[in-house]
């Protein structure tokens, strides 16, 4: 299952805490041109470095898929970031 | 084996109850055992699905928190990155090692002990308290 939406919210001094929610999916298809450019210049760095193109794509991939239900909570005094990804 | 087991087994051998009724004892008895594990948070081994991570800090007199949570399926994704690392890089990382006084051979690391090493991260629990910071790592 690849990650749906990637929640952010940053507490500051001063202000309203600001709160985002990233969709994943639509936002990979909004960057996929870059996301192209991206796994041209990955393929070209493991034939140059004679890595397998197809283990390092699995091998990304999995590591995408496995990024739900991470969570990263910062406080200090009374700043805070938090991300979450679901 | 446990007793109620036992008593059953008993049975079935002075012939009290038939051996279908025995394998429906003894399903309801693991039914009912299983569900006061699930209740009481007993975890079986290998089930721990993240790799929790919370530091507490007083930091000139503010507080500061650190809570993580790792899925270990990405740190095991990230174990089979290691098996990418090309020869040339861990060549050099080895020599930066030894020449720092560490030395240690990366190539003989092997993805599949390092999964095992991952997969063995279910039971620790590192603690550590100081007068301004307490961290704690652990699995749940």
């Amino acid at each position: 299952m690849i990650p749906q939406l990637l929640t952010m919210r940053v507490a500051r001094p001063a202000g309203r805490p600001i709160r985002i929610w990233v969709p994943v999916l639509p936002v990979m298809l909004v960057l996929s041109p870059l996301l192209i450019l991206a796994a041209l210049a990955v393929t070209i760095a493991c034939l140059v470095y004679r890595v397998s193109v197809l283990r390092v794509f699995g091998a990304g991939w999995r590591l995408f898929c496995a990024l739900p239900g991470t969570r990263l909570d910062l406080r200090e005094g009374r700043t805070a970031l938090l991300v979450s990804i679901r | 084996m446990n007793e109620q087991r036992k008593d059953i087994l008993d049975m079935l051998a002075e012939g009290k109850i038939t051996a279908e009724e025995a394998e429906q004892l003894i399903t309801a008895l693991e039914r009912d055992q299983s569900l006061v594990a699930t209740n009481s948070g007993i975890r079986p081994k290998g089930k721990a699905k993240y790799l929790r991570l919370e530091i507490d800090t007083i930091d000139g007199g503010e507080p500061g928190r650190v809570n993580a949570r790792v899925p270990l399926q990405l740190l095991r994704a990230g174990v089979r990155l290691t098996a990418l690392i090309p020869p040339q890089a861990l060549a050099k990382a080895n020599a930066e090692l030894t020449r720092s006084g560490v030395p240690f051979d990366l190539t003989q690391l092997k993805p599949a002990e390092l999964e095992d090493l991952v997969d063995q991260l279910d039971e620790v629990t590192f603690e550590m308290d100081q007068p301004d910071a307490k961290i704690r790592i652990y699995c749940e």
